[in-house]
């Protein structure tokens, strides 16, 4: 499964080492043959979706159809821009539950900036126009992020109590915001229903492959993302190597709020309205995506492929259960029992890597 | 009747490579007998048996006359041997008296009765005349007091062979000294005790007779009042003394103007009034038992611990470093004594173990390729013999430490680090890639770097260093140059 098993180059004791000859060891540090480290895995992950692609496809007479494959890419962009930036924070030994929060949170505050004064109930309507108050709630999002990347880094609070804190905070102030109601918004279609060229792809699939793209470029390409890498593998040895590990982790949340930011105003744009309780267990389906997808809790390892391929088949097995006619429900409970399968196969990955390596 | 324990003719191989060879031991009660010897030489193998950890592969333990080829952890407890480890193993958020009565709480009815816990602790606390509160949460203790409440906890099930290895390591003088007079009356109340050590300081403290291990056979065994410390450093290193050579005297330039110079330095209760210079074209080494403070005085060097008195000079000037990034910038590297918790990124290739430190200097505009990680690798495969595939993807964690060390070693090659400060570059390498690291290090003082290796085994400074300095209770004891560097000159200034 990993590189790791071949069980090599356990150095013995100073002392031990001058009793046996003198370069056992070192030959034994040679394993016999190259294997790439997450093909096999991510391939393993494609299989799964193909396999469940089928199933669907035979067993319901609507699933394999144009518009409904529009429809899962359509659901499955918004997880997927923010299942990324997720992946760069779990890679780098970080994950942020806040993301459901921070999207609604940014729907309902570009709501109420465009919401005309004295019309909609809220006391904080204030009847801007829709690309000011588009920017200003990006930048509340960024603010959240800030926030969060504040209190991991300074004030050494960890990531889990950090965003299980901002999770709370922000669903609250956006109930707040929205004087618990659902606010409308006019003319603001284009972001999540428009479609290019006409009868094409909807605009969010084509920001998700953006998203990817610029994604695999910064975890594979750009020191940033490689010092991400170096973070999950070791906290200490990357900054005894001379990384400003802090700086690196705050970049990973504010990347993460920006994108959480802006899946939440995909769905304002597509519903035409914030409500108190939209997105609520989005950030179990970006978590539940993320580790599916090969990235390991413990840091270090993981990569944009693999998170894809799971963002997809949380998007198809949701969709599929509904063309099937199970309820709803059923779906919360699909997921939480995918999430629990992959932090299992997690877990024992770091087992069998541990007792080996 | 006095308890007597007897360990006959002890054999034991580890993966077909003999570490005891046919050892004897008596432990009686009322007597200490120190076991001394060095890393390896196979004094913690031979306790573990006697406590039941390992299994002889043959000889014979007798105790109260009845004889057993093997005992089990269980077998070995009945019979009143408890063993007390260097780490703790106490549940340090509990406090004393739960610490004292772990895994046999006094019960009635399924509900702990505190007070029959309290009264046992403050029983065995105040026979061992001992000022500790069972109501006091371990993890608060200090250190020395929780080594007593682990003492506390194996005489609470009434050992009558109490075996301490190196009790010491993380204690101060102070500390130690309440600890010894502590073992000397357990002593008095009839317990055995074996105490196993590598200071001999210690031996003639405490112990009434000392044994001295050496490659898995006793090389001295005697009463402590009839030996002296020059016997024992003999039995414990024997011919191996003369087989350490000495490098070849630098023939190059030493440079005027130290790299790193610490002037009067101090860092809070780790090391006090530490003055000492590395210069361009040397190997320095700084030697000292564990506790000692050389590997803080290193760590100084890179930011990782601030001083809190004195001032550390890079090339002339004096500065603060706040982080290793600050140290790195002024142009250190720095080898850590934990490689797999703070050097190596296992899980990663190789190239990039080599790269991440110069990533500012190969990488254009935050891109960073392969292909020039890869170059970087190839840089320092040769020169510094590291034994991989020819292939800079391979990861990390698949070669054995010392090649993990010469890579990591390769990393501030690569960044062009003029300082470098190695802490115990060789823990855990073996032979020949320890010298191949040691040809490295020469080869780069040559080539004009400073380079301090921070060193508690002694063979290491004698092969390495132009000059040494020696640390014994975070204080600088003496400065050896050349010839004078020798096995016995290291042991007599680090206190043993």
């Amino acid at each position: 499964m990993t590189d790791e098993d071949l069980g090599s180059g356990t150095p013995r004791a100073a002392g031990e080492a001058l009793v046996t000859s003198a370069s056992s060891g070192e030959a034994a540090a040679l394993p016999p043959r190259r294997r790439g480290i997450s093909l096999p895995e991510t391939a393993a992950l494609f299989l799964v979706l193909v396999a469940l692609f089928l199933f669907f496809s035979f067993t319901s007479k609507y699933f394999f159809s144009t518009d409904n494959i529009v429809n899962i890419l359509q659901n499955v962009a918004r997880i997927g821009i923010v299942a990324c930036p997720a992946t760069l924070l779990m890679i780098g030994g970080q994950f942020d539950l806040s993301v459901g929060s921070m999207a609604a949170f940014t729907a309902m505050l570009m709501a109420v900036l465009a919401a005309p004064v004295g019309v909609t109930k809220t006391p904080f309507a204030m009847g801007l126009g829709i690309e000011i108050s588009f920017v200003l709630a990006l930048l509340g999002a960024f603010l959240i992020g800030a926030l969060n990347a504040f209190s991991v880094t300074v004030l050494r609070i960890n990531a889990l109590i950090t965003t299980l804190g901002t999770l709370a905070i922000f669903r609250g102030l956006t109930k707040v915001l929205g004087d618990g109601q659902t606010i409308r918004i006019e003319n603001f279609g284009g972001l999540g229903i428009m479609r290019i060229p006409e009868g094409g792809l909807p605009v969010p699939v084509y920001i998700f492959v953006a998203v990817v793209i610029i994604s695999i470029v910064i975890l594979r390409y750009t020191t940033y993302g490689r010092s991400m890498y170096a973070i999950g593998a070791s906290p200490t040895a990357a900054r005894l190597a001379g990384i400003r590990t802090n700086r690196a982790i705050a970049i990973g949340f504010l990347l993460s709020s920006a994108m959480a930011g802006l899946a939440g105003l995909i769905l304002l744009s597509q519903v035409g309205g914030a409500s108190v309780n939209a997105n609520t267990g989005f950030e179990l389906q970006v978590v539940t995506a993320v580790v599916l997808g090969g990235a390991s809790l413990s840091g270090g390892r993981g990569g944009i492929p693999g998170t894809i391929i799971a963002v997809l088949i949380v998007g198809v097995l949701a969709n599929g259960l509904i063309q099937l006619g199970v309820p709803s429900f059923w779906i919360e409970v699909a997921n939480g029992v995918l999430l629990l399968a992959a932090v299992g196969f997690d877990q024992l990955r770091i087992r069998l890597t541990k007792s080996t390596a | 009747m006095t308890f007597e324990l007897r360990a006959r003719d002890i054999r034991k191989s580890f993966g077909g490579v003999e570490v005891l060879h046919g050892v004897d031991l008596d432990a009686v009660g009322g007597s200490v007998l120190a076991l001394l010897g060095e890393n390896g030489a196979g004094k913690s193998t031979l306790v573990k048996i006697i406590a039941g950890d390992y299994q002889a592969d043959s000889g014979a333990i007798e105790v109260d006359g009845a004889s057993y080829p093997v005992l089990t952890p269980r077998q070995a407890r009945d019979l009143g041997v408890a063993i007390i480890f260097q780490e703790f193993q106490d549940a340090s958020t509990l406090t004393v008296a739960e610490n004292i009565s772990l895994g046999r709480l006094p019960a009635t009815r399924g509900l702990v009765s505190w007070k029959a816990m309290k009264d046992r602790a403050r029983r065995i606390l105040d026979q061992l005349q001992v000022d500790i509160d069972p109501d006091d949460i371990v993890g608060t203790l200090r250190v020395g007091e929780r080594q007593i409440v682990e003492i506390a906890r194996s005489l609470s099930g009434s050992a009558r062979l109490l075996i301490l290895d190196e009790p010491t390591a993380a204690l101060s003088h102070h500390e130690a000294e309440t600890l010894f007079q502590f073992i000397r009356r357990l002593r008095d109340q009839g317990v055995a005790i074996i105490y196993i050590t590598h200071r001999l300081d210690e031996v003639t403290a405490v112990a009434d007779r000392v044994q001295v291990l050496r490659d898995g056979s006793t090389s001295l065994l005697t009463d402590v009042a009839a030996t002296d410390r020059r016997a024992m450093i003999e039995a414990m290193i024997g011919r191996r003394m003369a087989e350490v050579g000495r490098p070849a005297p630098a023939t190059w330039a030493i440079g005027e103007r130290p790299a790193l110079a610490w002037r009067a330095a101090s860092a809070g209760r780790a090391f006090a009034d530490v003055s000492l210079e590395v210069r361009p074209g040397e190997v320095v080494g700084l030697f000292g038992k564990l506790g000692s403070g050389a590997a803080e005085v290193g760590e100084t060097a890179f930011g990782i611990h601030p001083l809190s008195a004195g001032t550390l000079e890079v090339n002339g000037q004096p500065m603060t470093l706040k982080d290793p990034y600050s140290a790195i910038a002024a142009g250190t590297g720095f080898l850590p004594a934990d490689r797999k918790a703070g050097g190596a990124f296992l899980v990663r290739p190789i190239a990039e173990n080599v790269a991440v430190a110069s990533w500012p200097r190969l990488s254009t505009m935050g891109f960073i390729s392969e292909r020039v990680e890869g170059k970087a690798f190839q840089r320092w495969r040769e020169r510094l013999s590291i034994r991989s595939r020819n292939d800079p993807r391979q990861t990390m964690g698949t070669l054995s430490g010392g090649n993990q060390q010469k890579v990591l070693l390769a990393r501030w090659l690569e960044r062009d680090s003029r300082a470098l400060v190695l802490i115990e570059p060789t823990r855990g390498v073996d032979v020949g890639a320890r010298e191949d690291i040691y040809r490295s290090l020469r080869e780069l003082a040559a080539g004009g770097a400073a380079v301090l290796v921070v060193t508690s085994d002694y063979e290491e400074a004698v092969q390495v260093a132009d000059r040494v300095y020696v640390m014994s209770k975070g204080r600088v004891a003496t400065e050896l140059h050349g010839d004078a560097i020798t096995t016995a000159q290291l042991l007599a200034a680090a206190g043993g």
